[in-house]
């Protein structure tokens, strides 16, 4: 057992060594954060919600920087693109502390939270189970076989055209902007990295290519969640140095750990498998939310 | 324990300190032997908790009356919701603020409080954490201030923050009051590990056919030491540092795991 000096509880350290490596081993394997899985872990353990959104940010940047380490020796990072992404995401995460502030002294964080978690989580673990069900099927998803056609969309006909050498594209700065932004908010509120969006956005919407899409939202990934984590501590003071210590530990031998496992298996049953996990958690946030309390009232963030 | 005893001894001998702050009832003699074993209680890493030992003796000669002990927290403001369904989902709704309420809250007998002192007595002196619980906010429309007051008690309650006992240490249960022969009492309460580290105060009170005779007022303080207050001062104190410190550490361990599990 550890006291953590920010959450005030203790802690049984191996439980959250254990946790937090799990959660990496299944992030390196399948390749997202596992943002989006460790923090809820760590409000299902009992650590305030605050805590636990401000402290994931800073095991994400630990992963994140472990990934870029590896992409940037195989060259697959768009520095240009990353850096317009970064860029939204600092103003979008600006806007989501304040946000997550500003609920947090009306009460709602938690509510919101659970929202977002239960539409966020049973989203992502549908279009996971869909896609591996395809491709079991033997036939791949329809927006597979798209995927490199050099279709214009909207994003290619709105003005600030910029070059994008290494992802082979020339398109407006506008929509890495915003996605950037939306993500930067997303990040702040939840306590995620996003990767698990911004993958499918940058292959879908700005038609980069998949091999530089990993390296490039792992390293915007970074700057936001280092960002979250010095905004975090001064706005809200919910880091937790000593927890923040054991799920970086966790986590980063975790997800070196589950790279390996991965390579030796079908990514797309992997994710098949993740996506029913995924769809199995968002069930206990619905849960909560429909079924009639047991308890009418509830604790404000008095403390916080 | 036999700290416990010299300590109690050197109380009996000195008389009573001075009390440290007025409370309601100036007419009361604030002249009650008592002391506390753990005057300052340290939170280091390893903190799951504590254990708070109030002792003293009852000053009448044939030891009329009853003890009451009452370990208060330091009063902070709180915030009770209450869930409302809104479009089939439940939400918090309609804060109730309270400008301050205690922050943690035990009460010891050795037998119930209601039998000791007069309602009146016990929301006079606070013997009752509701009765410390000022309101700062409208109750919504159709609501009962009570039911928040409640609430407020019961949800505190579940989280151990505030306790009663109406007896002696019995079987698994540590707390509680216990007299002696000769007017002898030990108080024994359970801090949490989730209970705020601040400053507490323990209050002794002697009740006589339920009126208050003597009473007690001795500060125990709870803080941090070691690596625990140095995060927490960083943090509170530097907060910018303390966010960049995190983030070079994470940036270290992402680093560090990148080379140890280089591939050949």
């Amino acid at each position: 057992m550890i006291y953590l000096p920010i959450a005030e509880m203790p802690v049984a350290v191996l439980l959250i060594l254990l946790v937090s490596g799990a959660v990496g081993f299944v992030s390196g394997m399948v390749g997202v954060g596992g943002g989006f899985i460790m923090t809820p872990a760590l409000i299902f353990m009992g650590v305030p919600a605050p805590v636990a959104v401000a402290t994931g940010a800073s095991q994400i940047a630990a992963t994140s920087f472990s990934g870029i380490m590896t992409q940037t020796r195989r060259k697959s990072v768009d520095w240009r693109m990353g850096l317009l992404l970064s860029i939204g995401g600092v103003v979008g995460s600006a806007c989501g502390v304040a946000l997550f502030e500003r609920l947090l002294r009306l009460g709602q964080l938690d509510l919101i939270v659970s929202v977002l978690y239960l539409i966020l989580l049973s989203g992502v673990g549908f279009l996971m189970v869909r896609e591996s069900y395809h491709f079991w099927r033997g036939k791949p998803a329809k927006s597979v076989s798209i995927l490199r056609r050099p279709l214009k969309t909207i994003v290619h006909n709105l003005p600030f055209r910029l070059r994008f050498p290494r992802s082979g594209l020339y398109i407006s700065v506008l929509p890495p902007l915003g996605i950037g932004f939306a993500i930067g908010a997303l990040s702040a509120i939840m306590g995620i990295g996003g990767g698990f969006i911004l993958i499918p956005a940058m292959i879908y919407l700005l038609r980069m290519p998949t091999n530089v899409v990993i390296g490039t939202s792992q390293f915007q990934v970074l700057v936001i969640a280092s960002l979250i984590v010095v905004l975090q501590s001064i706005a809200t003071q919910t880091v937790d140095l000593v927890l923040a210590g054991l799920l970086m530990v966790g986590g980063v031998v975790g997800a070196q750990i589950g790279a390996r496992v991965g390579a030796g298996l079908k990514a797309e049953y992997v994710r098949g498998i993740l996506g029913a996990l995924l769809m199995a958690a968002s069930l206990k946030f619905l849960f909560d939310l429909v079924v009639p309390p047991e308890e009418a009232y509830v604790l404000g963030a008095g403390m916080w | 324990m036999k700290r416990v005893l010299t300590a109690l001894a050197f109380v009996m001998l000195a008389g009573a300190p001075a009390s440290a702050q007025q409370q309601p009832g100036a007419d009361v003699a604030d002249d009650l032997p008592a002391g506390v074993a753990e005057e300052q209680i340290t939170v280091s890493s390893t903190y799951g908790g504590s254990f708070i030992t109030v002792f003293g003796v009852n000053p009448d000669r044939r030891g009329r009356g009853d003890i009451v002990v009452v370990l208060r927290g330091p009063n902070e403001p709180a915030t009770v919701l209450q869930k409302r369904r809104v479009f089939g989902l439940w939400v918090n709704d309609d804060p109730v603020r309270f400008s301050e309420a205690p922050a943690f809250f035990a009460v010891l007998s050795n037998r119930p409080l209601r039998d000791i002192a007069s309602p009146e007595s016990i929301w006079r002196y606070q013997l009752d954490p509701a009765a410390s619980a000022r309101l700062a906010s409208a109750i919504p429309a159709g609501g009962d201030p009570s039911a928040y007051r409640a609430a407020l008690v019961r949800l505190r309650r579940e989280q151990g923050l505030y306790q009663w006992y109406a007896r002696g240490p019995q079987g698994g249960v540590r707390g509680g009051l216990t007299a002696y022969q000769g007017g002898l009492f030990r108080a024994v309460v359970r801090l949490p590990a989730n209970a705020p580290i601040a400053q507490y105060h323990a209050d002794t009170y002697l009740f006589r056919d339920g009126r208050l005779i003597s009473r007690q007022r001795i500060p125990i303080m709870i803080s941090r030491v070691g690596v625990e207050r140095t995060i927490h001062d960083l943090a509170t104190n530097m907060s910018w540092l303390y966010g960049i410190v995190t983030v070079l550490l994470a940036l270290l361990a992402g680093w560090g795991a990148s080379v140890l599990f280089r591939r050949p």
